[in-house]
């Protein structure tokens, strides 16, 4: 009996601790990426000091900054709306999910916010940030941090000369297969989605008047039924990158099952088309050897010469730009507070620091200026100054305006297929009408996100 | 041997009806009132506590019923009911936010659980008035609360234990499931996640799977269920026989440093399982020992790719179902080891007196002894092998790739399952993966087992 009456009193103050602790006050939270999530604490911890010493009240919570992976922000998020943090980080291209319906994440209304967006931020990057509910447009997301892809290099085979075109780059790995002894690749890329194939499908050439100019659409104006992706330009690029994916020496292609790392370290592949989340261990696997630079240009053949694209043309990689942004949760208990916080916390002096404390590239759009970590001679500037660099021959990758298709993310499969007709799979694309035929489906997959 | 009448579920719940019909027409006036007002029998019978407890869950019951207490702006309580079956009419704009179709559904199926609880506990009720009435018309005295509590831990001992297990079943176990299978008639997919409403779609789900083309599933559900099961099959078998083989060998006369051998097999069971399978994964690797050591001995030209990356499907099948051999052996082993040591030596004796040969002696009381006290585990085996989700998510994650599908050529089911739902945020069509894994497993059980010799003559090896 008496261990009966323990038990239950027992089970009663666990009760009343599990209840105590549901009915506490939740804290203002804000997920970051893991990497930045001190620095980003030390932020909100002086902007709290800050509050407290320029308001007659102290800020009404803690803020509890936690690290999380913020590529899976918004899906961890949508799990549980109520559950999540006020303020969140995410890759751009999550927004359309997170805006569906009548968006789960609160519109931005703060004027001085939006005009310190405005003046702050590249446009592309001010366009993927908004979306429209119930017919109305919305600033909904934050820039803070951009990124885009460059080429990691072997500088111990590669010279900076050789980087600056596909073929150098293929012709010194031709060559040293045979120093080595065994097959090495030009170039390994990170995997076969739609970003890291970007290098080619977004690319452009020099026109007659020696200008950049491509035909692919992606979700112009926001437009989800804008998507080409079938010019005579696309094509000859496809069948150049073709060739490259086939060959075993000198060739491009996604890295084995052993990994990246091991295929750069053990000198199986010469470059790296990554971004700046690759740095470390790039630079684990070739310390000192490490190069940095923008994607290569690459000349068409009388292979590659496709309709008006005739061989000798040259062409630019090109890349997806990404840029993380804040986002806020709709219906927070701090809903007042929050675009102050973030006024702060995407200021210029914040992402600066931001650059120098953690390596994350501004957002903010003449960082490269007047930054001064970024005009140092270190690598982390030469990686800043590449992604920079590469902002001109890329696009801010679209979310997809309508919130299931994607080029990346929601795609149903499309980059496989771009992949599998470089690869020439199981002999499926021979000819030039088979890849104006995978490229069609790829269109109709952006716009419908179904294959047919 | 007279075969025991199976009882009728119906007549039970018929004469579950009767009985609560009766005590109500032969009860006392308190147990009548007890039907209205719960605990009344027991009250106006001194049983305070007991009383009490009824009437508190009674009032409970009511005002959770009418006031509707909300959590998160979703109601419980009748409301509940209504949401069950409109999972949320209010679409929300941009500064309010929709109805939470999914806290709808699953307060919905809450209110039911608990309202079948509150009425287990009415029938309690009117049963234990009931009792007491009885109880005095034999002049016996009706228990106090100190003798109900002493019986919970004597005569009724069996209850104390019972009812925590069985209230973690029900929260752990029965909701979670009712809930999925419920989500598999919704339209709960990555469209409809956050602030957007989920309505009741019957069975389109389902239809999907034999509508082609038309989808993901459609294309995909059968050549993944085929391969499921093939792998299924191979794994168990194949990992049975040689289990059985290696048990035998290391068992025989002569073998010395049995033990040796045993505790070297059986490291890969004591070894975390994710680990050893990243390790074959990074040995089997493009660059790494494997491919480096056949391209110096001059097998192989050049590297090639065993697992996510090779060439063809069947390479990939073939090496996970040889790994498959080096994690599954071991168990049949020990237990083939365990079922040697333990068959009678007299049977042996006899054989050899009759003059049965080795090979008579291995099939005719050595593989049928195993085979019978294996049955479940060889059942339990196959059924684990639809549902094995590490060697396959771990070694390969599906691949190679299936271009234009999540499904890739080594996906089973259940990892088929996972990336539908984690990656994709398919919920829906994971849940009716579910259900149908589980339709499919729960069927083989049932099938073999109820034919097996084991489950038959349950007490013929003993």
């Amino acid at each position: 009996m008496k261990k009966i009456a323990q038990l239950l009193s027992l089970a009663l103050v666990l009760m009343l601790a599990f209840s105590l602790t549901a009915c506490g006050k939740k804290s203002l939270t804000i997920w970051v990426g893991t990497e930045s999530q001190e620095f980003y604490q030390q932020m909100v911890d002086d902007y709290v000091e800050n509050y407290n010493a320029t308001h007659d009240e102290n800020f009404p919570s803690e803020i509890v900054v936690k690290g999380v992976d913020s590529g899976a922000a918004a899906a961890q998020f949508l799990d549980d709306t109520e559950a999540g943090p006020d303020i969140f980080t995410i890759p751009h291209d999550n927004l359309g999910k997170l805006t569906a319906g009548s968006s789960s994440i609160a519109a931005i209304t703060n004027q001085a916010l939006i005009a310190q967006m405005e003046a702050d931020n590249p446009q592309t990057f001010l366009d993927v940030s908004k979306s429209t509910v119930d017919g109305t447009t919305y600033y909904f997301a934050v820039p803070y941090v951009s990124q885009s892809l460059v080429l990691y290099y072997n500088s111990s085979v590669l010279t900076a000369e050789d980087v600056q075109t596909w073929e150098g780059i293929s012709a010194k790995a031709i060559a040293y297969s045979s120093t080595v002894g065994h097959e090495v690749k030009a170039a390994t890329i990170l995997g076969t989605d739609g970003y890291n194939n970007s290098f080619l499908l977004l690319s452009e050439y020099y026109n007659s008047s020696n200008e950049l100019t491509t035909s692919v659409q992606l979700y112009e104006n926001g437009v989800a039924s804008a998507c080409y992706a079938t010019g005579d330009d696309t094509i000859a690029a496809m069948k150049w990158g073709r060739r490259y994916f086939q060959l075993t020496s000198g060739g491009i292609d996604q890295a084995g099952s052993s990994g990246w790392e091991e295929e750069l370290k053990d000198e199986y592949s010469l470059c790296l088309i990554g971004g700046a989340w690759n740095y470390n261990a790039a630079l684990a696997a070739l310390g000192s050897n490490l190069g940095i630079a923008v994607l290569p240009e690459f000349t068409i053949t009388n292979a590659d010469a496709y309709g008006t694209i005739a061989a000798g043309t040259v062409y630019q990689s090109g890349t997806f730009t990404d840029c993380k942004c804040f986002v806020m949760k709709k219906g927070s208990d701090y809903q007042a507070y929050l675009e102050d916080i973030l006024i702060y916390l995407s200021s210029v002096s914040v992402q600066e620091q931001s650059f120098e404390t953690c390596a994350n590239l501004p957002a903010y759009k003449n960082a490269a200026d007047e930054f001064a970590a970024m005009s140092a001679d270190t690598l982390a500037a030469k990686l800043a100054s590449c992604e920079i660099e590469m902002f001109n021959y890329g696009i801010a990758q679209p979310f997809g305006y309508v919130q299931k298709y994607n080029t990346w993310f929601y795609s149903k499969g499309a980059p496989d297929l771009i992949y599998a007709m470089l690869k020439n799979t199981d002999n499926a694309y021979p000819d030039d009408a088979s890849i104006l035929s995978c490229l069609q489906t790829c269109e109709t997959i952006w716009k419908t996100g179904a294959q047919n | 041997m007279t075969k025991k009448k199976k009882p009728n579920v119906f007549k039970k719940i018929g004469k579950g009806f009767k009985n609560f019909y009766d005590r109500f027409v032969r009860g006392s006036i308190y147990t009548k009132i007890s039907y209205l007002i719960m605990g009344f029998g027991n009250l106006a019978r001194g049983q305070i506590w007991k009383g009490m407890i009824f009437l508190v869950c009674q009032v409970g019951f009511v005002l959770l019923m009418v006031l509707c207490p909300e959590i998160n702006s979703t109601p419980f309580g009748y409301k509940a009911f209504a949401n069950l079956i409109t999972l949320g009419d209010n679409p929300g704009d941009i500064n309010t936010a929709a109805d939470n179709s999914m806290l709808m559904l699953l307060f919905g199926v809450l209110m039911i659980g608990i309202t079948f609880l509150y009425l287990a506990l009415y029938v309690s009720n009117t049963k234990s008035s009931y009792h007491n009435d009885m109880l005095l018309k034999e002049g016996k005295k009706v228990s106090n609360f100190k003798e109900d509590l002493h019986d919970l831990t004597d005569s009724k001992f069996h209850l104390t234990m019972m009812i925590p297990a069985m209230v973690g079943i029900l929260i752990f176990t029965l909701l979670p499931t009712i809930f999925m299978i419920l989500i598999a008639f919704t339209n709960y997919d990555s469209l409809h996640t956050g602030q957007n409403l989920v309505d009741w779609v019957g069975f389109s789900n389902f239809a999907q799977i034999f509508n082609g083309s038309a989808s993901e599933i459609g294309t995909m559900f059968f050549p993944v269920l085929g391969w499921t099961f093939v792998w299924a099959f191979i794994a168990t078998f194949s990992n049975y026989f040689l289990g059985i083989f290696l048990g035998i060998l290391i068992n025989k006369r002569g073998i010395k440093a049995k033990v040796l051998w045993r505790t070297i097999f059986i490291l890969t069971i004591a070894l975390p399982q994710f680990i050893t399978l990243l390790a074959v994964r990074k040995i089997l690797g493009n660059l790494g020992p494997v491919n480096t050591l056949l391209v110096k001995l001059g097998i192989l030209a050049s590297p090639v790719e065993f697992l996510d990356q090779a060439a063809n499907e069947f390479t990939a099948r073939g090496m996970v179902l040889l790994i498959n051999l080096w994690i599954g052996i071991p168990y049949t082993m020990l237990q083939t080891s365990g079922i040697l040591m333990n068959i009678p030596k007299d049977l042996y004796e006899a054989a050899t007196v009759d003059g049965a040969t080795r090979r008579q002696t291995f099939w005719k009381i050595t593989f049928p002894y195993i085979l019978f006290v294996t049955t479940p585990y060889l059942i339990s085996s196959f059924v684990g092998n639809i549902t094995s989700f590490n060697i396959i998510y771990l070694l390969t994650g599906g691949g190679p790739t299936n271009p234009g599908f999540k499904a890739g050529e080594t996906d089973l089911l259940v990892t088929w399952l996972y990336k539908l739902t984690i990656d994709e945020n398919e919920y829906n069509m994971g849940a009716v993966i579910s259900i149908m894994t589980f339709i499919i497993t729960a069927s083989i059980t049932l099938i073999f087992y109820s034919r097996s010799k084991a489950f038959k003559q349950e007490d013929a090896f003993q």
